[in-house]
C-alpha cells in the first residue's frame, strides 16, 4: 500500500513538473497556433542561466531564478520578434520549420558556454533530508517544484480569465481577425505569449536541473519527452496540460513501478505515455480539453 | 502565339490534356533528358571518390524517402514527425530477414531487388496502418500520432532480440553480373541502383499527381470537407496518402540497409524524421522538384558548415568552442533565414526561374 | 562598388596566406582519423576525448616524439549518427588514412566489415566486448564493459559481509550499450560468483526514482551495479539520497551501495549528483586526477600547457583520449623503429606484437596495454574508485576480474 501510494506522490511531483515545462507549448500555441520544437532548449538555457548566475556571478540562487525568468522573458520575446514576427501568415509547417531552425541556433549558442559539453550541478540550497508521511517521502526540491508549478499555472489561469491583456490574448487565440479589428495588436499578444512561455521555461529549467543535474542533453530532451502531455490536455488548454502532465506522471510511475522488471519487459516507462495517447486520441481526437475546431467548408 | 513550342512565350493551353502531360513543354522534357544522361554519365568520366559517391547516395536514398514524406505532408497536407521510423521499418524488413536465415543468404544477396520491393510493401501496411488515426485526428493531434509510432518503433527495435535490440544487423554484399559487389564498386554500383530507383519513383509520383488519386490528395489537403461533398473519400485518401510515404520511405530504408551493409537503430531516431520534415520544407513541401532539391540542399549545407568550423577551427582560440558550435549555428541561421524570406521553398525559386525563362521577354 | 572589389580582394589574399602557410616537405607526414561526437548524444565525453586526442597529438610532434616525421589527424564531429561516421571514415580513406579512431558502439558494428575489408587498425572509445567478435581489427585500449561490470561484481562478492550471497540489481542503460555486460555478468554468476542477481532495471527518462528504490530495498537488494551514463545514474543518487538509503560505508546493512562501471562515473558524476554521489563505486582502468601521480600530474600540465579548462583537465575522458592516441602514436614509432614502412598493415602487424615484454605502458591507465591476434583487449587490469568528499579515491590495487576469460 505504502508502495502504491508512493508511486501515485511520485507520479504527481513528475506531473507538475511535465505540466509545468508543458505550459510553455500551450501558450504559445494558443496565441499563436505555433509548436515551437526549440522548447526544451529554451527550458534548458533557463536552468544554465541561473546556474551561471548563481555560481560565475555569486548571486543568491532566489534572485538568479527571479533574474533567469526575466532574462528568458525578454529572450523569447525577441526570438519571436526577430525570427518568426515575419513569418505570421505563412503556412503553419513553415513555422514549425522555423522553430526546428532555431532549435540549432540554440544548440549552437549553448555550445558556445561551457554548458555545451560539461556537466554541473546546483549548489544545495533545500535541505537534503526529505519530508516523510507515512512512508511516502518526497524531497524539498520536488516539494518546491510542486509550488512553483502551482503558483504559476495559478498566476497564468488568472491572467487569462481576469486580466485586460490576458482577455485580449485568448480572444485573438479565438479569432485573429475579429480581435484585430477590435483593435488588439496581434503581434504584441504573440510576443508576450512567448516571453510568458519563457518565463515557464526558466523555471521548469531549473526545477528539473535540480533533480537531474545540468548536462545538456537531458534537458533539451525534454522538449520533447513532454510532447503526449501537450497533446495529450489538447495543444491550448492551460488546465489540460496540468490534468495530462499528472495523468502522464502517474502511468510512467505506475509502468516503471509494476510493469518494468515482469513478463520480461522494461523500460516501459518512455513507450507507455505515446500508447496510451494514441488510445485517448482514438476517442478524443482534440485531447482531452482541447478546442473543437469548427471546420466549414 | 508562335507555332513553335519551343520558343512559345507563357502556356497556350487549349484542352486538359495537354495541361496534364508529364512535361508541359519540349524544353522542359528535353532538359530533363539531358539531366538525366548526366546522372548517369557522370561517374564514368570523373573519379570520384568514395566520400563523394557516399555523399550522393545519401542524398538520393534521402530523395526517395522525401518523395513519401511529400506525398503525405506536402500533397495530403497530413504533418508526419515519424517519418524515418518507416525508413526504419524498410530496413529493418531486410535486416530482420537477413538476421533471421543469414547475412548472405540467396534470397538478400541474389534477389536484392525483390527485397528492396518487399521493403516497400513493408512499410506500406505500416504506413496504412499508422495512418489509420488520420481518419479521426487533424493537424497537430495528427502529427503527434506519427510521433508516437516513432518513439514505439524506436522501443520495440531496441527491446526486440529478434532486431539485435537495436545493434547493428550486418547485410551480405549483394550479387550482380559478373559476381559479388566488391568494395572497391560498392558505392559505384548502388549509386546507379538508387539512382534508378530514384529516377522510377520519381517519375511514378509525377505520373500519380496527374492522375484522380493524386489530385484525391491535393483536394483533401485544401479542405476536406469539400473534398468529401465532391464525392471522395477523405479518410480513405489520408490512409492511402500514409500508406504511399510508407512505401517510398520502405523502399528508402532498404536501400539504405544495402548500402550501409546493415541496419542499426540510429539511423532511424525522432532526430532523422526531423531532418527528412527540414529536407522537404526547404525544398518546398507540396512540389516534386523539391524532393529533388531539398535533400542536396541539406545535405550541402551540412558538409560545408563542417568544412567552415574546421577551417575555422585552425585559427580560432582552443579555449572556445566556437568552431564546434558553428556548424549547429550555421545550420540553424541559414534554415531559418532562408524560410523567413523563402518559406516556400527551393522549389519556388525554381518556379520564378522557370517562368522568367518562359514569359521571356515579358516579364511581371 | 569598385572600393568592395579591392576589400574582397584582400580578404581573399588573406586567407590564402593563411591556407598556404602551413609548412610544406617536413618529413613524412602519417594520416590519422578520429570522428566522434562533439555535439550531440554522449558529446559530454566526446568533447573530452576529442580534447585528449587533439592535445596528444599536437604533443606528439611538437616533442618530436616521431623524429622529423609528423602526424595529422583531422576530428571531425559526427554527431553520433552512423551515417556521418561512414562519411568522415571513407573521407579519411581517401585522404590515405592509416590509423582510424572511432567513437561510438553503434557506429564501430556499423563500419566493422568495412574495416576488416580495408585492414585498418581501429580504436574505439567504446568497450563494448562485441567489437572484437565484430572485427579483429578493432583494437580496445582498456578493460571491456563486462571486465569492468564484473570487477566491480567480484568486489561486492568478496567484501560483502553478512548471511548468504549478497542480493544485487542491475540499473542499465536501455539499449544495446546497457545490456552489453548483463551476459557477462549472468555468466559469472553461474560459474560461481557468489551473488544474486534480484532484478534488472532498464530506467527510462525518470524524474523520480522513489519508487523503483523502495521496491528494491523491499527486495532486500543492498548493491544496485549500474552500467548507463552519468544523468541517470545522478538522478538515481539523488533520490536515494533524500530517501536516506544511500550507504555511508561499503555494504551498510538495510542501506544500498551503489555502483557502477566506466561511463557512469568520473567528475562528471560528481558534478552531476554533487554530495549525492559520496560513497558511489566505481571501475575503470584509467587514472584519476584526484589520485595524485606521475600520470596525474603530466595530464595536468598538458591541458594547462594547451589551454584546457578545469573539467576538461580533470575528466577521465581527457585521459581516454590521450591514451587512444598515444596507442596510435607508438605502434608508429615502433613500426618505424623497427624500419619497416609505416602502412595499415605494418600497424596492425606491430599491435599485435604488443604484449610480453613488448606491452606498452601508458601511465594513464592502471597496466599495461597487451595486444595478440587472440586478445585485442588492451589494458585487462580495473581500479576500483570511491567517492570521498567529493573526489574519486582509488580502492585495494588494480586487480584482472577472476571470472573473466
Amino acid at each position: 500500500m505504502t508502495y502504491f501510494l508512493q508511486l501515485v506522490i511520485s507520479g504527481i511531483v513528475v506531473g507538475s513538473i511535465y505540466a509545468l515545462s508543458a505550459l510553455g507549448f500551450v501558450l504559445v500555441y494558443k496565441s499563436s497556433r505555433v509548436l515551437n520544437i526549440a522548447h526544451g532548449q529554451i527550458i534548458a538555457g533557463g536552468a544554465f542561466i541561473v546556474y551561471a548566475l548563481t555560481v560565475f556571478a555569486g548571486l543568491p540562487i532566489y534572485i538568479s531564478f527571479v533574474a533567469s525568468m526575466v532574462i528568458t522573458f525578454f529572450l523569447a520575446m525577441s526570438v519571436e520578434r526577430i525570427f518568426l514576427r515575419r513569418l505570421i501568415g505563412e503556412p503553419i509547417i513553415s513555422v514549425i520549420m522555423v522553430t526546428i531552425g532555431l532549435m540549432s541556433i540554440l544548440n549552437g549558442v549553448i555550445y558556445l558556454t561551457p554548458f555545451g559539453s560539461l556537466n554541473y550541478s546546483f549548489p544545495e540550497f533545500l535541505p537534503t533530508t526529505p519530508i516523510s508521511l507515512g512512508g511516502v517521502s518526497i524531497s524539498w526540491t520536488q516539494m518546491v517544484g510542486v509550488v512553483i508549478t502551482a503558483l504559476l499555472i495559478g498566476a497564468f489561469s488568472w491572467f487569462f480569465k481576469r486580466s485586460t491583456i490576458g482577455i485580449s490574448m485568448r480572444a485573438v487565440s479565438d479569432d485573429q481577425f475579429a480581435a484585430m479589428s477590435v483593435g488588439i495588436s496581434v503581434p504584441r499578444v504573440f510576443g508576450l505569449a512567448w516571453a510568458m512561455a519563457g518565463l515557464s521555461a526558466a523555471a521548469a529549467g531549473t526545477i528539473i536541473g535540480n533533480i537531474t543535474g545540468l548536462n545538456f542533453e537531458t534537458l533539451g530532451a525534454f522538449g520533447i519527452t513532454v510532447f503526449p502531455v501537450v497533446i495529450l490536455g489538447g495543444l491550448d488548454s492551460i488546465i489540460g496540460a496540468v490534468v495530462a502532465g499528472i495523468i502522464m506522471g502517474l502511468i510512467q510511475q505506475f509502468a516503471a513501478g509494476y510493469l518494468d522488471g515482469n513478463w520480461g519487459l522494461n523500460g516501459t516507462a518512455d513507450v507507455l505515455p505515446y500508447i496510451i495517447l494514441l488510445v485517448i486520441l482514438l476517442f478524443k481526437p482534440h485531447g482531452l480539453f482541447g478546442t473543437h475546431e469548427i471546420e466549414r467548408v | 502565339m508562335s507555332a513553335n513550342r519551343f520558343f512559345a512565350t507563357g502556356n497556350f493551353f487549349t484542352d486538359y490534356r495537354q495541361e496534364q502531360r508529364i512535361f508541359r513543354t519540349h524544353l522542359d522534357r528535353g532538359l530533363f533528358v539531358v539531366f538525366l544522361a548526366c546522372l548517369f554519365a557522370w561517374p564514368l568520366f570523373f573519379d570520384a571518390s568514395n566520400r563523394t559517391m557516399l555523399v550522393i547516395n545519401n542524398i538520393l536514398i534521402a530523395v526517395v524517402a522525401v518523395y513519401g514524406l511529400n506525398l503525405v505532408t506536402g500533397f495530403a497536407g497530413l504533418i508526419s514527425i515519424g517519418h524515418a521510423a518507416f525508413v526504419g521499418v524498410g530496413a529493418y524488413t531486410v535486416a530482420g530477414l537477413a538476421r533471421a536465415i543469414g547475412a548472405s543468404h540467396p534470397l538478400i544477396v541474389h534477389w536484392w531487388p525483390l527485397m528492396i520491393l518487399a521493403a516497400g510493401g513493408m512499410g506500406a501496411v505500416f504506413g496504412a496502418f499508422v495512418g489509420l488515426p488520420a481518419m479521426r485526428l487533424k493537424h497537430l493531434y495528427l502529427a503527434i500520432a506519427t510521433l508516437s509510432f516513432q518513439m514505439i518503433f524506436t522501443w520495440t527495435i531496441q527491446f526486440m532480440p529478434t532486431f539485435n535490440q537495436g545493434q547493428m544487423i550486418p547485410v551480405g554484399r549483394v550479387a550482380w553480373i559478373g559476381g559479388t559487389v566488391g568494395r572497391k564498386d560498392h558505392y559505384f554500383f548502388w549509386y546507379y541502383v538508387i539512382l534508378v530507383v530514384a529516377v522510377v519513383c520519381g517519375l511514378a509520383v509525377r505520373n500519380l499527381l496527374r492522375s484522380r488519386y493524386g489530385r484525391c490528395l491535393v483536394a483533401v489537403r485544401d479542405n476536406d470537407r469539400a473534398a468529401d461533398a465532391m464525392g471522395m473519400h477523405p479518410g480513405l485518401t489520408k490512409v492511402y496518402a500514409f500508406t504511399l510515404a510508407g512505401f517510398f520511405a520502405g523502399v528508402a530504408g532498404a536501400l539504405h540497409t544495402y548500402m550501409f551493409r546493415g541496419a542499426g537503430f540510429e539511423s532511424f531516431t525522432l532526430h532523422h524524421s526531423i531532418t527528412y520534415l527540414a529536407m522537404a520544407i526547404v525544398g518546398g513541401l507540396g512540389t516534386l522538384p523539391g524532393s529533388l532539391l531539398g535533400p542536396a540542399a541539406i545535405y550541402t549545407l551540412e558538409l560545408e558548415m563542417e568544412r567552415l568550423s574546421e577551417w575555422s577551427g585552425a585559427f580560432l582560440p582552443d579555449s572556445l568552442n566556437l568552431a564546434t558550435a558553428l556548424r549547429p549555428l550555421g545550420f540553424g541561421l541559414v534554415i531559418v533565414l532562408f524560410l523567413m524570406f523563402e518559406p516556400r521553398g527551393m522549389a519556388n525559386w525554381w518556379r520564378i526561374c522557370r517562368s522568367y525563362v518562359k514569359l521571356w521577354p515579358f516579364r511581371y | 562598388m569598385k572600393r568592395n572589389m579591392y576589400y574582397l580582394a584582400i580578404v581573399m589574399a588573406v586567407a590564402a596566406g593563411l591556407a598556404f602557410s602551413a609548412p610544406v616537405g617536413a618529413g613524412e607526414t602519417y594520416q590519422l582519423g578520429l570522428s566522434l561526437a562533439i555535439t550531440g548524444p554522449t558529446s559530454d565525453a566526446g568533447n573530452p576525448y576529442s580534447k585528449g586526442v587533439e592535445d596528444y597529438m599536437r604533443f606528439a610532434n611538437d616533442t618530436k616524439i616521431l623524429g622529423d616525421a609528423k602526424i595529422d589527424c583531422p576530428i571531425r564531429d559526427d554527431m553520433y549518427k552512423t551515417a556521418v561516421t561512414k562519411r568522415n571514415f571513407e573521407d579519411f580513406l581517401d585522404q590515405g588514412m592509416i590509423f582510424f579512431l572511432s567513437y561510438a558502439t553503434g557506429a564501430n558494428q556499423a563500419l566493422a566489415p568495412d574495416f576488416t575489408e580495408v585492414q585498418i587498425p581501429v580504436v574505439p572509445a567504446s568497450m563494448d566486448s562485441s567489437l572484437m567478435k565484430a572485427s579483429p581489427y578493432i583494437f580496445l585500449p582498456i578493460a571491456s564493459y563486462s571486465h569492468q561490470y564484473v570487477g566491480v561484481a567480484e568486489y561486492v562478492a568478496a567484501n560483502h559481509k553478512g548471511e548468504g550471497a549478497a542480493k544485487v540489481a542491475a540499473f542499465i542503460h536501455p539499449s544495446a550499450f546497457g545490456r552489453a555486460p548483463l551476459a557477462d555478468f549472468k555468466a559469472a554468476v553461474a560459474a560461481g560468483l557468489n551473488l544474486e542477481l534480484v532484478e534488472v532495471v532498464e530506467h527510462g527518462k525518470d524524474l523520480d526514482n522513489s519508487a523503483l528504490l523502495q521496491r528494491l530495498a523491499s527486495k532486500g537488494v543492498q548493491y544496485v551495479l549500474c552500467h548507463t551514463v552519468q544523468s541517470p545514474v545522478a538522478t538515481l543518487l539523488n533520490d536515494a539520497q533524500r530517501l536516506g538509503m544511500t550507504a555511508k560505508t561499503f555494504g551498510e546493512p538495510g542501506k544500498i551501495t551503489f555502483m557502477g562501471a566506466h561511463y557512469t562515473g568520473g567528475n562528471d558524476l560528481i558534478a552531476l549528483a554533487g554530495t549525492a554521489a559520496e560513497g558511489f563505486h566505481w571501475t575503470t582502468s584509467y587514472r584519476v586526477t584526484s589520485e595524485k601521480g606521475p600520470w596525474t600530474d603530466w595530464q595536468l600540465d598538458m591541458a594547462k600547457k594547451y589551454g584546457r579548462d578545469d573539467k576538461t583537465a580533470n575528466s577521465h575522458n581527457y585521459a581516454s583520449g590521450m591514451m587512444a592516441a598515444q596507442i596510435a602514436v607508438e605502434a608508429i614509432r615502433r613500426t618505424r623503429e623497427a624500419g619497416k614502412k609505416v602502412t595499415k598493415e605494418t600497424l596492425y602487424e606491430t599491435l599485435n606484437q604488443m604484449n610480453g615484454d613488448k606491452a606498452f605502458t601508458s601511465l594513464a591507465a592502471v597496466g599495461p596495454v597487451t595486444y595478440s591476434v587472440t586478445d585485442r583487449m588492451g589494458v585487462d587490469n580495473v581500479q576500483l574508485y570511491v567517492v570521498k568528499d567529493g573526489v574519486f579515491r582509488a580502492v585495494g590495487e588494480p586487480f584482472k576480474p577472476k571470472y573473466m576469460k
